[in-house]
């Protein structure tokens, strides 16, 4: 039993030790002979390899940390206050311009990952919220003197902490949204197709081929292919239910959008792949209010409204005009 | 599941016995990182075969690190590929997700390491977390917790002993 410690703890450091970056010789031929020496050192650090390879295990640790960013663990709390103190230092270096040069800055870009089937909520070094969807991508830079992040795939609810001289950049394909501090949604339909809603404050718009916008709380605005091509004001923005978008509940207000963005907020949700065979009905207009969490609903409703069929295969769920329907 | 090695008559370098020990760990570590069997094979194939290449033009530092490395490489690969097909709404496929036994084993896994990070001392947790989720270097985890570069590994191995004992008591359930 002791022994069997000893070899879990001797393979858990070999696996630290060729994670890094540099491994040097002597330490490589140790290596070697330790897992020539006997087949329980090789089995032990197969499985610990593995172990720490897996997706299962990003995912555990992206669980605890979004419960550690609820404030569960004191030690969150307390590398924020370093990276508060971190920043006045930066401040106080940055006032005398000759230190400026001397500091360059470790700028570290934290990545946060959600697999389908559900979101997270994460807390920024800056104090902002961020609700992120499933399926979704975010990458964050909180530098001194501005806060970017990069929204590569899905959907993120943004509450921003306000800071007078620190704008916050958010970035979805080359649309780009700025702001000091308020409540927003960016919902990153495709790869150039992005919607912003804006529920405190304002925010500029700035996409490559027209002037920046300004959207004022209620405002809603759909960017495609760099332009602008729908703007609304919803009116019940900020009031009763309308604190939050509807996707952080589950539900999405779709208004003539193409079939393959309704699927992609499903597919957010739902563990199997969803698979639409046929182009025109992934460009097929939908509008209504879905459930987006509960995947076999929508496409039910789907199925009766537009004449499809939804066949659930054990590990896919494939999408059909039906014979005859007017998708066809 | 058998793995018939590459050719090696004429290597110089491991002994033949060597390369048995080698086959086993690899597809050991493989089949543990995939869900689909019919991938375990051509893995450890392709593995052993670069290394062996490798292995004759110079002599390896480490066989095994550069093994272990090769097959991760080569998981990542195969995952990027079958991403992309399955992102391609019209291609009509033979189905590569997991089976179902597989996403409840998964779900399982999932919530025995969640328990286990849960039960660690917090600041072993924060070290595992920026090491592996966030790809932080040792270096800059011991400066910005101030801790010594040994007192970081120690968290490291101690919390990876941790998840992988929590892994072994859910196995032998």
């Amino acid at each position: 039993m002791m022994r069997d410690m000893q070899i879990a703890a001797d393979a858990a450091l070999w696996v630290n030790r060729l994670d890094q970056p540099v491994i040097d010789t002597s330490a490589s031929a140790a290596f070697d002979a330790w897992m020539a020496a006997d087949a329980r050192h090789r089995e032990s650090f197969a499985d610990m390899q593995a172990l720490w390879h897996s997706d299962t295990l990003l995912q555990a640790l992206e669980r605890s940390e979004a419960s550690i960013a609820e404030g569960e663990a004191p030690v969150t709390r307390a590398s924020r206050f370093a990276d508060l103190r971190r920043s006045a230092l930066w401040f106080a270096m940055a006032g005398s311009a000759a230190m400026l040069f001397l500091i360059v800055p470790k700028l570290g870009v934290e990545t946060y990952r959600t697999g389908t089937g559900g979101g997270r909520t994460i807390v920024l070094a800056d104090g902002s919220h961020v609700d992120l969807s499933g399926d979704a991508e975010l990458s964050v830079r909180i530098m001194p003197w501005r806060r970017e992040v990069t929204l590569a795939r899905g959907e993120a609810f943004f509450d921003v902490a306000h800071e007078r001289w620190r704008p916050f950049l958010v970035k979805s394909g080359s649309t780009s949204v700025r702001v000091l501090g308020t409540a927003f949604n960016v919902d990153r339909q495709s790869a150039t197709r992005t919607a912003v809603e804006v529920y405190r404050g304002a925010v500029t718009l700035d996409t490559p081929r027209t002037q920046d916008i300004v959207l004022h709380k209620g405002d809603h605005a759909r960017v495609v292919d760099d332009r602008i091509t729908a703007q609304a004001t919803n009116p019940n923005a900020g009031v009763g239910r309308h604190d939050k978008p509807d996707w952080t509940a589950g539900w999405f207000e779709a208004s003539d959008v193409p079939m393959s963005v309704l699927i992609a907020k499903v597919q957010r949700y739902s563990l199997r792949p969803i698979r639409l065979r046929d182009p025109k009905m992934a460009a097929l207009p939908v509008s209504g209010r879905f459930q987006v969490s509960d995947p076999a609903r929508v496409l039910n409703a789907i199925r009766g409204a537009y004449a499809l069929e939804v066949r659930y295969d054990r590990d896919v769920i494939r999408i059909a005009p039906s014979a005859g329907g007017p998708a066809s | 599941m058998p793995v018939s090695l590459p050719q090696i008559d004429e290597q110089a370098g491991a002994a033949p016995e060597d390369w048995e020990a080698i086959t086993a760990a690899l597809s050991r570590y493989v089949r543990a990182r995939t869900s689909r069997s019919d991938q375990v094979e051509d893995v450890v194939q392709e593995t052993l075969s670069r290394l062996v290449e490798q292995n004759r033009q110079k002599t390896l530092v480490s066989i095994y690190a550069l093994g272990f490395r090769i097959a991760a490489n080569l998981l990542v690969d195969h995952h990027r590929r079958d991403r992309r097909y399955s992102n391609e709404p019209m291609m009509e496929q033979v189905s590569e997700a997991p089976l179902p036994d597989r996403v409840i084993a998964g779900r399982q896994e999932l919530s025995a390491l969640t328990d286990a990070l849960a039960a660690m001392p917090p600041l072993r947790r924060e070290v595992v977390v920026r090491r592996r989720l966030r790809g932080e270097s040792c270096a800059a985890i011991a400066r910005d917790l101030e801790l010594s570069l040994k007192a970081v590994e120690k968290h490291i191995t101690r919390g990876l002993a941790d998840l992988h004992r929590a892994m072994a008591a859910r196995d032998s359930q």
